[in-house]
């Protein structure tokens, strides 16, 4: 496309169903880059600290087919992040290996590469910290504001810690450390910017359309344009794509040039530059009566936040003290501080911050049925969260089947066992585990002004229902529940509805994908909306001079040849009204119901080499009750292969001048179809009077417990406590050694 | 030099500025052919996978310059017949979440249907051990796969 533009937008997208993604049709963000667009590279940071001590771009722009340039000096005055705007679009200083320096536009990729190969940049080597203790100790700040490089301190003390310690007899207590892992989705980042007059439209793939609009909107007003977001259909994302500096670089470029301009990261820049899991040290210690009862838990995290702040906080907060909710403590104390350091800069993954928190508590709560001699279940059992409950947080427990999932996980290992006799032997040992979880639907304090959500339906002149949401579908199957809450309340034909999401020029608010929200939220407000469509369906069924309970079908039937489509639209909307936005430590019903798991497995190790092989998987989830089946169990078996991942296999390996090792997914060994293992997935239905006809929501649980359940049935399996992710077998091999558990062929070398 | 391909049963003649480029971006760039989707571009994921000659590839790895006559099938061109099939397979057992991976997996599973002697002799978890899936964690694909075999 070259300089002449379109005056108008093309039609809004409708996304895409499962049918269509089956077949290919589905439209991600680089299948809607015409040929001829301009093409955006960065140049990066080669150096995990250093300052940019010169630049020269001219050179580059000789170069045929280079366009343009940008630096650090064109976004002088903006920084990104959501939580902690500390982010620089091109950087003076680089944080990390990959931190982007100069942007490069260019009509071609060759004359791309060669354009960025063409830049001469100068650095003064600073130096690097690549591990929270040497941030710590680093005698200089990463980030000038932050001159002890704590990003963020949180503290949540509850309950009469006194007098709880005095009932404790037994204590428990652990350091464990999780890893940093890339959501590794498999469409890369990819941007497209289309420039109309005085209006430019970002195409991305995101969790919130409506917070890009927002933020972004403002510096594109200051360039004097106006900002409109389009989510077209996305290749997973899992918690990564929120910001990134790649988008205001290709809407600076738009803008300057008058052109398309897009960027699609090669796998490679997208790992280096993506985001990762937040990586934390979790030192924590549970007491309890000699009888079993949780009495106190004090837990202390050092987080790294990585060289910029994206959700970090968020999720460091919910580490420090989200799974606290799932047992009925008596005092609280809990200490977190997030750490910058010259590492990729880390996000929210499924999961958010509590994958890493029930790895440390879930083992603990194992440790203490073993001092007490009271079975792992057993214990968990008298200790759990009940409804009606308010928990030491403020969480208001509405529907709970904590109980439930303990009990169905209870019966399948009883089961399992009585089936299956191990023939453990020297070398290979069995063992079973199991852990709890917790989650929240939403999360009132990730935007103080409101958590709300509205749909709007509409039929156009051909009689097709339209679905306009500002929420997105992101794989966790929102278009077909959506769709089908729509079509049943109205008992339309799902042939004759359409979606269109996340376009923010005419789609109403909604605040996006996050803490497993959309359908939750999106479906009491598909409800609503439904509902009020009904009522002006039976209005308009008088004033054509119909029964007023004509079937929808046949009222917009008549609209159509009436011509009178235009009067069927309705916005419905959802907002909790008893949620509270949380203090600074925490405190508060954050969310209007929240979902309770038990995970169960048994494991298979091999002591010569360290190996870990899950033999069987059992995950019960309280998600109340169950729209769709299929999708449900989806996300579940996919969130427990993703947790399996994290538990045994996926890392980030970073050499001691901060460069990833193994930035591709074979080194950072993603699971693959070799690695699928039996899951069952069972749901022990409640009725949540809140949800959307009694659900809850499902997509981020069923990651929480998983590498908790692993490393208890290893415990269970070789008696060696596992205190490091990923449980890799060298990893195992070395608690093995150190409990002396060896295979006996191994045990003389 | 001259390259041509038949892609989805037409002739096309491969311009000289894609050759020497690779197949995939012939194929989406040229041809419009945008459900094969790249996921890594070197050879990890197989969201690229296409059938050259019958055979499933992946499509990043290959330069359109050694391709000459080959017969190159994409997900666009697969019989009308298994896509409806195998569209209804998948959204019976929930085989589709984002459906990034789907087309190169579709591929695959018009490959397992034709049912070549590797075909039989290996289970499906190992002959799509190329396919990478973030999403379903694979159970579902694979009783998708099972049930259209
Ligand atoms: S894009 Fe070809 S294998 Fe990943
Ligand atoms: S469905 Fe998303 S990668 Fe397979």
């Amino acid at each position: 496309m070259t300089g002449e533009q379109p005056a108008t937008s093309s039609p809004a997208p409708a996304a895409a169903g499962v049918p269509d993604r089956a077949r290919g049709l589905a439209r991600y963000t680089a299948d809607l880059i015409p040929p001829g667009t301009v093409l955006v590279g960065l140049a990066r940071s080669p150096y995990a600290h250093a300052r940019v001590s010169s630049i020269d771009i001219q050179a580059a722009l000789k170069i045929p087919g280079v366009l343009a340039a940008l630096t650090p000096a064109d976004f002088d005055d903006i920084a990104l992040g959501h939580q902690g705007a500390d982010e620089p679009v091109l950087t003076r200083v680089a944080r990390y290996v990959g931190d982007g320096i100069v942007a490069v536009a260019a009509s071609d990729q060759d004359a791309l590469l060669r354009g960025i190969e063409a830049l001469h940049i100068d650095y003064e080597i600073l130096p690097h910290a690549c591990s929270v203790d040497d941030a710590l100790a680093l005698d200089q700040p990463l980030h000038p504001a932050f001159l002890d490089n704590v990003a963020r301190r949180f503290s949540a003390e509850r309950g009469d810690w006194e007098a709880a310690q005095k009932r404790v007899s037994t204590w428990v207590e652990g350091t464990f450390q999780t890893q940093a892992v890339p959501h590794a989705y498999l469409e890369p980042r990819a941007t497209l910017v289309r420039v109309y007059d005085d209006r430019l439209e970002l195409v991305t793939g995101t969790h919130f359309p409506s917070v890009l609009a927002e933020t972004y909107g403002e510096i594109v007003a200051g360039w004097g344009a106006r900002l409109e977001v389009v989510t077209p259909d996305i290749g997973g994302s899992f918690g990564a794509k929120w910001e990134h500096p790649t988008h205001l670089v290709c809407l600076a470029f738009a803008h300057r040039l008058r052109r398309d301009v897009a960027m699609v990261l090669p796998r490679r820049d997208d790992m280096i530059s993506g985001r990762t899991r937040v990586a934390m040290r979790i030192q924590m210690r549970i007491g309890a009566t000699d009888d079993g009862e949780l009495i106190a838990k004090e837990t202390m995290i050092w987080a790294d936040n990585g060289a910029y702040t994206g959700h970090g906080p968020s999720v460091t907060l919910a580490a420090a003290i989200r799974m606290d909710n799932l047992y009925r403590f008596s005092a609280l104390n809990a200490q977190a501080q997030l750490i910058y350091t010259n590492n990729v800069p880390s996000e929210c993954f499924r999961g958010f911050g509590s994958p890493q928190s029930a790895f440390a508590q879930e083992q603990l709560i194992d440790e203490l049925a073993e001092q007490l001699r009271i079975d792992p279940i057993e214990l968990r059992r008298r200790n759990a969260v009940q409804p009606g409950d308010t928990t030491l947080h403020g969480w208001q427990v509405g529907s709970c089947g904590f109980n439930d999932c303990l009990d169905a996980i209870k019966d399948r290992i009883q089961t399992h066992r009585r089936e299956n006799p191990m023939a453990t032997s020297d070398r290979y040992r069995f063992g079973y585990g199991i852990a709890g979880a917790t989650h929240a639907i939403s999360n009132r304090g990730y935007d103080h002004r409101f958590d709300r959500d509205m749909m709007s339906l509409a039929v156009e002149p051909n009689g097709v229902l339209r679905i306009e949401s500002g929420e997105v579908e992101i794989g966790c199957g929102t278009v077909d529940l959506f769709a089908g809450i729509v079509a049943d309340h109205l008992e339309l034909d799902r042939e004759r509805i359409r979606l269109v999401l996340g376009d923010t020029a005419t789609v109403p608010h909604g605040l996006g994908c996050f803490a497993s929200r959309t359908a939750f939220f999106g479906g009491r407000a598909a409800l609503d909306a439904s509902r009020r469509f009904a009522q002006l369906c039976g209005r308009l069924a008088i004033d054509i001079g119909l029964p007023a309970d004509t079937a929808i079908a046949s009222v917009i039937e008549a609209a159509v040849t009436a011509n009178r489509t235009m009067e069927l639209r309705v916005t419905g909307s959802y907002e909790p009204d008893h949620v509270t936005v949380p203090d600074e430590s925490g405190y508060g019903n954050i969310s209007p119901a929240y979902t309770y798991a038990t995970h169960g497995c048994c494991v298979r190790v091999d002591t010569a080499t360290g190996l870990t092989t899950v033999v069987c998987y059992w995950a019960a989830h309280d998600t109340g009750q169950v729209l769709n089946p299929q999708r449900a169990r989806g996300q579940v078996v996919g969130g427990v292969v993703q947790g399996l991942g994290f538990a045994l296999a996926e890392t980030t390996l970073v050499d001691d001048r901060g460069h990833m090792q193994n930035p591709g997914y074979l080194d950072d060994r993603v699971a693959t179809f070799a690695d699928a293992v039996p899951i069952e997935c069972i749901f022990t239905p409640t009725f949540e009077k809140e949800g959307p006809r009694g659900a809850k929501t499902i997509a981020e649980p069923p990651i929480i417990p998983v590498a908790a359940c692993v490393a208890n049935a290893i415990y269970d399996a070789t008696g060696a406590r596992q205190w490091r992710l990923p449980m890799t077998p060298e990893w195992v091999w070395r608690s093995l050694c150190a409990k002396g558990v060896l295979a006996p062929d191994r045990t003389a070398d | 030099m001259q390259v041509t391909l038949r892609v989805n049963g037409k002739l096309s003649e491969v311009p000289p500025s894609f050759i020497g480029r690779r197949l995939l971006d012939y194929l989406r760039a040229e041809l419009g052919l945008t459900g094969v989707k790249e996921g890594c571009g070197e050879g990890d994921c197989g969201a690229c996978t296409v059938l050259v000659e019958g055979q499933p590839m992946c499509s990043c790895l290959l330069l359109t310059g050694v391709l000459d006559g080959r017969e190159i099938t994409t997900i666009e061109g697969l019989p009308e017949t298994f896509l409806a099939q195998f569209s209804a397979a998948c959204a019976e057992y929930g085989a589709v979440q984002c459906g990034y991976c789907t087309p190169g997996i579709a591929v695959m599973a018009a490959w397992l249907q034709a049912g070549g002697s590797e075909v039989s002799a290996q289970p499906i978890t190992k002959l799509l051990e190329g396919n990478l899936c973030r999403c379903t964690g694979y159970q579902q694909i694979i009783e998708a796969l099972s049930a259209l075999q």
